[in-house]
């Protein structure tokens, strides 16, 4: 598979930031309120926790009081899924403030956002959103990532969608459009294998090939989650995005091969729906964990014979 | 002055209250209630897709038309109601008096 | 495509057709695809009030309130990315909406719950200990000059029904066929610790509690209620806040001018 290896990262007039080096090499879990207390009492062996942004941003109580506390512990990832990068509206300054109050409470060892949007005008819709790939829409979402990264003094990590319309106005693949954000902007990229394996049965497409077309020197983080499956007007497999259930078959293998190509990363086991006992996203997270050793056993066997 | 008291002897009051009551006085009725209530609230904010292809997006639902045929079927049918006839709560429209 | 005005109108409003420029690989009708957006733009919204609300959804039934609060949602959708207080207008919603009309006390219901999660997410405020508070009454001459801070997560509600004895019943701590909706209820919620507590109190207590959140002095705030209301005790209704904690400062006037 060395084949496959990226070149290293092409930075051309992009702006000096750099994906976060922070989130340790090992698996972590999305934090629940259900095992707040759980994880306190019993500290599981685990990499780091990752909670969306928009929850935190209240002024006191419960929420505040457990994450200071398992942040002493572990290190954290925050993820936003409010800012609308790529949104015809501009940014919400008031939300980039509070996002910057946030990060400077926690400080977080990585901040990644996606490649979606979520608010028009002022009505904020709770989804991620697709959004054709032209020339016009990369530019302003390069604008947007500026503005986050300048705003927050610090590079974020960009998430891969799930989606399931395509627009016919497209003229470039998702892949090209990522890789030039990345270029051009200097953010690294959080690949969500469970969005690529969706998204690529949901357009017919070689989900290994899509992987290939990334640009993997890029990425900072690894996401993995279950999906829903569901037919389309053709009767068509479509699968949906749903954070509900364990990590598939598929999604496992296509993560094997992910870290054969972009070597061990650290990983996250996201499950937003029909959340089970802390125990149950605990053996998964180690399921993640033993690839993630085979991984970089792999690449010391490799250093090795180099 | 003050139908009660001045401020030191509210001081003296309030120390012996606080000692002396060690429930308040005050229809304190429901102390305690719900301890677990500090992890049952979710986090509201999330990047799933819940709901797949369900018509709940695309439902049409008109109340001020006849399209409306719901009636409120929850617990509300089981608290005591004075002016129903049947002490029960009822579920058309009524003026309660 | 139109820019994503046209991706977005069609998702809070299911008269319109999904927007045209869609594909899909198969050539399958884009329309069943988009819907994926719409339902989880409305579902996941339904589904944000269902949590904020749920004794309120109990009462009129998950059908019932989820029809409700779709309505709710596509003609007041969220103007805020923090999703924790959305749904702060439902009550008045509710009010205005015929097909719940059977169930007036249902708003009221709602109310409670939004105080409740206010309170969850208010901020942190110092400990005062009751005794301080004894401590510094002490000081001061005149009760008029004293003004109290109450605690951030402080809340009231005054109801021309019987909200939290409907709510309490809904915890299993009453039994609901013995509760009267019609009765009036004075309620106080507050978070003591990491816990939200929900305390039904009398009216005078309510009154008196009313006029302090609004920064009235402490004796004026006794004396308007003890001229409505003239079983009100001063003492216990003070002891009774400064147990919950519900006392985050005091100050005398010299200290407020200055």
């Amino acid at each position: 598979m060395s084949e496959h290896i990226s070149p290293a990262p092409q930075r051309c007039g992009a702006p000096a930031f750099y994906p976060d080096a922070g989130l340790p090499v090992h698996a972590g879990l999305g934090l629940k309120p259900e095992h707040f207390r759980q994880i306190l009492e019993t500290l599981p062996e685990l990499g780091f926790f990752e909670v969306h942004a928009e929850n935190y941003m209240v002024d006191g109580g419960p929420f505040h009081h457990y994450l200071t506390r398992i942040r002493e512990h572990y290190p954290l990832s925050i993820h936003g899924v409010g800012l609308s990068i790529g949104g015809d509206t501009a940014l919400d300054a008031r939300h980039l403030d509070r996002l910057a109050r946030l990060l400077d409470r926690y400080q977080p060892a990585s901040f990644s956002e996606h490649l979606a949007w979520a608010s028009h005008g002022d009505v904020f819709l709770n989804d991620l959103l697709p959004l054709p790939y032209i020339e016009q829409k990369l530019e302003r979402v390069c604008t947007h990532i500026d503005q986050v990264q300048t705003h927050l003094k610090r590079a974020m990590l960009l998430e891969n969608p799930a989606t399931y319309v395509e627009f016919a106005e497209s003229t470039m693949d998702e892949t090209v459009f990522i890789s030039e954000v990345i270029q051009r902007s200097g953010c690294g990229l959080l690949l969500d294998i469970n969005n690529i394996y969706v998204s690529c049965v949901n357009h017919n497409r070689d989900p290994y090939a899509y992987i290939r077309a990334l640009p993997l020197a890029a990425v900072g983080e690894i996401h993995l989650a279950g999906f829903a499956r569901e037919q389309d007007a053709n009767g068509d497999l479509l699968l949906i995005d749903s954070h509900g259930s364990a990590v598939a078959e598929a999604v496992w293998q296509l993560y094997e091969y992910a870290l054969r190509l972009v070597g061990p990363k650290a990983t996250l086991i996201e499950r937003d729906a029909d959340i089970p006992p802390l125990d149950i996203l605990l053996a998964e997270s180690r399921q993640a964990e033993r690839l993630l050793q085979a991984a970089s056993n792999n690449v010391q066997i490799k250093e090795a014979r180099a | 002055m003050t139908k009660t008291t001045t401020a030191a002897a509210l001081a003296l009051a309030l120390g012996t209250f606080l000692t002396v009551a060690s429930t308040p006085a005050v229809a304190g009725d429901m102390a305690g209630m719900e301890k677990c209530y500090g992890v049952a609230l979710q986090g509201k904010n999330d990047c799933k897709a819940g709901a797949g292809t369900s018509c709940a997006g695309t439902s049409k639902i008109d109340y001020q038309g006849d399209a409306w045929k719901m009636v409120p079927a929850g617990t509300c049918e089981e608290t005591a109601s004075p002016t129903s006839p049947t002490g029960k709560g009822q579920l058309e429209p009524f003026e309660a008096v | 495509m139109n820019g994503q005005q046209e991706f977005f109108a069609p998702l809070l409003d299911p008269e319109l057709p999904s927007p045209a420029g869609l594909t899909s690989w198969n050539g399958s009708d884009p329309q069943v695809r988009y819907a994926v957006y719409r339902n989880n733009v409305v579902s996941s919204l339904i589904d944000a009030l269902a949590d904020t609300f749920p004794v309120t959804q109990e009462l009129v039934g998950a059908e019932f309130f989820r029809a409700m609060a779709g309505i709710f949602v596509r003609q007041q959708p969220p103007r805020s990315q923090v999703l924790a207080f959305y749904g702060e207008s439902l009550p008045q919603f509710i009010e205005q909406f015929p097909p719940a009309a059977s169930v007036p006390y249902l708003a009221d219901v709602a109310r409670l719950e939004l105080l409740r999660v206010r309170a969850f997410h208010a901020a942190d405020a110092e400990d005062f200990a009751a005794e301080t508070l004894g401590h510094r009454l002490g000081q001061v001459e005149d009760l008029s000059s004293v003004y109290l801070t109450l605690h951030p997560s402080l809340g009231l509600l005054g109801s021309p029904y019987a909200v939290t004895s409907l709510w309490a019943a809904h915890q299993g701590i009453t039994d609901i066929t013995g509760v009267d909706p019609y009765k009036p209820e004075y309620t106080l919620v507050i978070r003591v610790g990491l816990d939200v507590q929900v305390r039904r109190i009398d009216v005078a207590v309510f009154d008196f509690i009313v006029r302090l959140h609004q920064g009235e002095s402490l004796g004026n705030a006794s004396d308007q209620t003890h001229a409505r209301q003239p079983e009100f005790e001063l003492v216990s209704a003070l002891g009774f806040l400064a147990q919950l904690g519900g006392i985050s400062c005091i100050k005398t006037g010299k200290e407020i001018q200055t």
